[in-house]
């Protein structure tokens, strides 16, 4: 019975040692939490440089007055795809990556409720990036022709040569140019106000825009359910709900307003593709029928209420993670409990329910009215309140505590700062005859970077730091990671800050040039300049990877003396986590084994005692999972759930299905019936798959 | 749909049924709530679900009006046979109960029962679809269509949703059926059939909805009429904006 109080402490040898296998097979098929982390860390890492690279050519663009480094359709494909890449593609997917790494191991579980559930999730999300990414991909030889060619013209005073020119901005391999399947990269903007979306206004890529989201819904929305049932399930005995650490709590909470929020604008979207390939009109207010326009009775005011609907939430889906990882991470260094814990959790909930009744807050300018508009304007403040409450905590858990400055605590200590800068700005938008003067500004974007770069990214880079001894064994090198926080740090406000006067002083967001007498161009070379130290950062980071890499330490199971589970077991973990399930008595475990025993044990001659007391005061259930855990180390072998390879075909036929629809539409006016080959083939693979899945035997 | 993982070992089952006096919960490893997880997952899909046919009924009534103000035929209630749709929607209704009564007979290990009531409840969903077949392809020659006007477009989106949903429930419903040809489902693994149930009770209550929002709630006639019921001139401005605010489920 001892054993099992205990995690990692008196823990019995196990006989047969499961090794993790290894190879590419192993990578395609695996259902294991922990490489399904690493995979979405990469996958989105991959896309936080696209992002950026797209980010770092709108500022050179907006360098200097009157620039053509790239023209206007370009830049609105730039700015577009760079909102679409980093919410989508980046933030949403590492967190998701700090989910599948952090919450199985922090309430003590093996694995996630539905290991392959989650590898679909996985799949799904790769398959829907693709897709949003596929008119990128065409683009690019005619992009970076632009870009050269302009690029010359003002180094050497000449035009590109001919060898350059000849290619027309086309990949050098004739078969793959032979798939012009969109002239141009979706322009919209990231959140595709109609009508400029609708098939009269827009060309195909808006087709594989729409479709992308669509999928990458089905992505979000298949790994929320599997984390809120791992969270309420899957928890270690004795973790009760307000044991739970608060980064599972942030966990389980975003991943409710994905539930809720995915679904609205995943059929939004499917309007939208009705609209565009089925010839309804639920968004537009004409249609053309027989070469004349007609009024058709649709909207686009639906379309903005349903994007917000989900657009509201979709920032707090964004915010809440790092929310959580800084109350992880600020204990820690701060060598304190989180200060008022009960009311952190009940500030994230009370966010997340104020989060879903404010969406006209983005749509103040649309003219919906006097009682709406202020409405939602009381709304919008209320939301500062549990915000707030964050902040305080935050710095009530650093009052007085010893603090140590690691890079995580940097990153984690400049995101409380920075999201202050962000939430005033967000507070002020709540009035709304400033947001009508701010909207649409450079206002709008300096506020929204800072609560999602200041906020998200830097939560999401210190965690980077705080667990990567975790996933692989070494700690980054502290040295550099300084570097990289205060590069990143100045960069980002340098980039960002300027942003306030240009949209105080009226400049439009959006607009790929402006003119000398408009007095903008000093804080646009700040900005500018700012963005290239932001990007060497970047590099610092990769610098930092690739030299800890070639490092031989091993850190052990807990390097930053940290509270929770996940720290209790070995650097990198075993594949089956836990040798035992632990059982779980207090809210910051690790350190009330390694503390609080030593102070209240004296004189006592075994501290284990009160835990064995404490087993029998438990409910039934969790009596029933010690008895699980014990009957395990006795039988000495943990079973583990078995890999397959049905979650990637399911992706794959996902894939292929919405590949097919944009493929065979040579004209956007084509309808549902003309239903392609390619589309029937990812159909039956996706049924195939389902089914056999539904017969393979779990494990 | 997703199968549960045991994560426990064989002897795991052996402890956690010993646990329970042998009550034949050995189907799941205990879990830290009580409740099996796949049972959890598909309450939680069905809130999302509740979510897109909110959207999608908000949608329809915010323009349900619409093409009748605008004058553009065909209106509802030159469309709509309230009768026979109302056939209809009893034998969806009354597929509820064959499912309830399939889901008794697997709990108590009645394999002939819960084969009848399984292809009972398939039947009434299949005759339920082809109805709605019939009704899409009259409403069609009658000039109703996907893009003929708003009306069309936010009617079949809808009800093709919900069709679509009902389709793949007599899908899973047949492959239960299978399964339970092939061998029997026995009565620890119910849970099979009740996630199943909770599916096709969900998709049965929706319709209740839909049925009474987009049917037998009464239409104008023509456009005068609409625009003389039609709330004051400033609301109808903000028509849609308002009426989503009312419409949707929060």
């Amino acid at each position: 019975m001892a054993s099992i109080a205990h995690p990692g402490i008196h823990a019995p040898a196990i006989p047969r040692e499961q090794a993790a296998p290894s190879g590419l097979w192993s990578w395609l098929t695996t259902v294991d939490h922990k490489r399904i982390a690493v995979l979405y860390g990469v996958t989105a890492f991959i896309f936080f440089l696209v992002g950026g690279l797209e980010a770092l050519l709108i500022r050179v663009q907006l360098m200097r007055p009157e620039n053509n480094v790239v023209d206007a359709q370009r830049y609105n494909e730039l700015f577009t795809m760079h909102g679409t890449t980093m919410i989508f593609l980046v933030v949403m997917p590492l967190s998701v990556a700090l989910f599948n790494l952090v919450v199985p191991l922090q309430i003590g579980a093996r694995d996630v409720a539905f290991p392959r559930l989650n590898a679909f999730s996985y799949w799904t999300f790769l398959a829907g990036a693709a897709i949003l990414n596929i008119p990128v991909l065409f683009a690019l030889p005619e992009i970076f022709l632009s870009i050269a060619g302009t690029a010359w013209t003002n180094l050497f005073g000449a035009g590109l040569p001919d060898a350059l020119q000849a290619l027309g901005g086309r990949w050098p391999f004739p078969w793959f140019n032979g798939w012009p399947f969109a002239r141009y990269v979706p322009d919209q903007g990231w959140y595709g106000y109609a009508p400029l979306t609708e098939r009269f206004f827009s060309g195909r890529e808006i087709d594989f825009w729409a479709l992308g989201l669509q999928i990458l819904g089905v992505a979000s929305m298949a790994g929320a359910f599997n984390f809120i049932v791992t969270i309420l399930n899957l928890r270690a005995p004795g973790m009760t709900m307000m044991r739970l650490p608060i980064f599972s709590w942030s966990t389980l909470i975003t991943s409710i307003l994905i539930i809720m929020a995915f679904p609205v604008i995943t059929i939004a979207l499917v309007f939208l593709s009705f609209d565009r390939l089925g010839g309804t009109m639920f968004y537009g207010a004409f249609n053309l029928v027989e070469g004349t326009l007609v009024t058709s009775g649709g909207d686009p005011r639906l379309w903005q209420h349903l994007f917000w609907i989900f657009g509201h939430p979709e920032v707090y889906i964004l915010i809440l993670p790092a929310f959580g990882l800084v109350s992880e991470i600020i204990p820690v260094f701060s060598r304190k409990p989180l200060f008022g814990y009960a009311v952190m959790v009940y500030a994230i909930a009370a966010i997340a329910f104020l989060g879903f009744g404010v969406w006209v807050h983005h749509m103040f300018t649309t003219g919906l009215g006097a009682t709406p508009t202020a409405a939602f304007a009381a709304a919008t403040m209320l939301i500062a309140i549990p915000t707030g409450v964050k902040i305080l905590n935050w710095t009530a858990t650093m009052w007085g505590g010893a603090l140590t400055f690691t890079t995580p605590m940097l990153f984690a200590v400049g995101l409380v700062s920075q999201f202050v800068i962000g939430g005033l700005s967000g507070v002020m938008h709540a009035v709304v005859p400033v947001d009508t003067q701010q909207n649409d500004t450079y206002f709008v974007v300096a506020h929204f970077h800072y609560v999602l770069f200041g906020g998200s990214i830097f939560a999401l880079l210190g965690a980077l730091y705080f667990y990567w001894p975790k996933v692989f064994g070494k700690l980054l090198d502290e040295r550099i990671g300084k570097i990289h926080f205060w590069l990143t740090f100045i960069g980002f406000n340098m980039t960002f800050f300027p942003m306030h006067f240009l949209g105080l002083a009226g400049m439009p967001r959006r607009y790929s040039t402006y003119g000398w007498e408009s007095g903008w161009w000093f804080w646009n070379v700040i900005s500018t300049l700012g963005a290239l130290l932001i990007a060497a950062s970047v590099l610092v980071f990769l610098l930092n990877v690739l030299r800890t890499a070639q490092s031989k330490q091993n850190v052990g199971a807990n390097p930053w003396d940290a509270p929770t589970l996940e720290w209790a077991i070995p650097s990198p973990p075993p594949v089956y986590n836990f040798r035992i399930v632990p059982l779980v008595t207090h809210r910051d475990q690790l350190w009330h084994d390694k503390y609080d025993r030593i102070a209240e044990s004296h004189g006592r001659p075994d501290d284990v005692a009160d835990a064995i007391v404490e087993v029998d005061q438990l409910p039934e259930r969790s009596r029933l999972g010690v008895a699980v855990a014990e009957a395990q180390a006795e039988e000495g072998n943990i079973h583990l759930p078995n890999p397959s390879f049905y979650p990637l075909l399911c992706g794959l036929g996902l894939f292929l299905l919405a590949f097919g629809i944009l493929i065979n539409n040579p004209h956007i006016q084509l309808g549902f019936l003309g239903i392609p080959i390619v589309s029937a083939l990812g159909f039956l693979l996706l049924v195939i798959s389902i089914y056999g899945w539904s017969f393979e035997p779990a494990g | 749909m997703a199968t549960a993982i045991e994560l426990q070992p064989e002897t795991a089952h052996g402890a956690g049924h010993d646990a329970h006096g042998g009550q034949g919960h050995a189907d799941h490893p205990p879990t830290s709530t009580g409740l099996n997880s796949r049972k959890m997952l598909m309450w939680l899909f069905l809130t999302s679900d509740t979510m897109f046919f909110g959207t999608l009924i908000a949608t329809y009534m915010s323009y349900r009006n619409r093409s009748i103000e605008l004058g553009m035929p065909p209106y509802p209630n030159e469309i709509f046979d309230i009768p026979y749709t109302s056939v209809s929607a009893f034998v969806l209704l009354m597929s509820s109960l064959t499912m309830v009564l399939a889901l008794s007979a697997v709990q108590r290990g009645d394999n002939r029962g819960l084969r009848i009531w399984i292809a009972a409840t398939a039947l009434l969903g299949a005759i339920f679809v082809g109805g709605q077949f019939f009704e899409f392809t009259t409403f069609a020659k009658e000039g109703l269509t996907l893009d003929s006007n708003i009306f069309g477009s936010s009617f079949y989106v809808l009800t093709g949703f919900h069709g679509a949903h009902v389709t793949i429930g007599i899908v899973w419903l047949l492959s239960l059926l299978v399964v339970s040809l092939r061998g029997g489902i026995p009565a620890e693994k119910a849970a099979d059939v009740e996630i199943a149930g909770l599916y096709w009770h969900f998709v049965d209550i929706v319709w209740i909805v839909i049925f009474t929002l987009v049917y037998l709630i009464p239409y104008a006639d023509g456009p005068e009429e609409a625009v003389e019921a039609a709330p004051e001139a400033f609301l109808r401005v903000l028509t849609l904006g308002d009426r989503l605010l009312t419409a949707l489920p929060f």
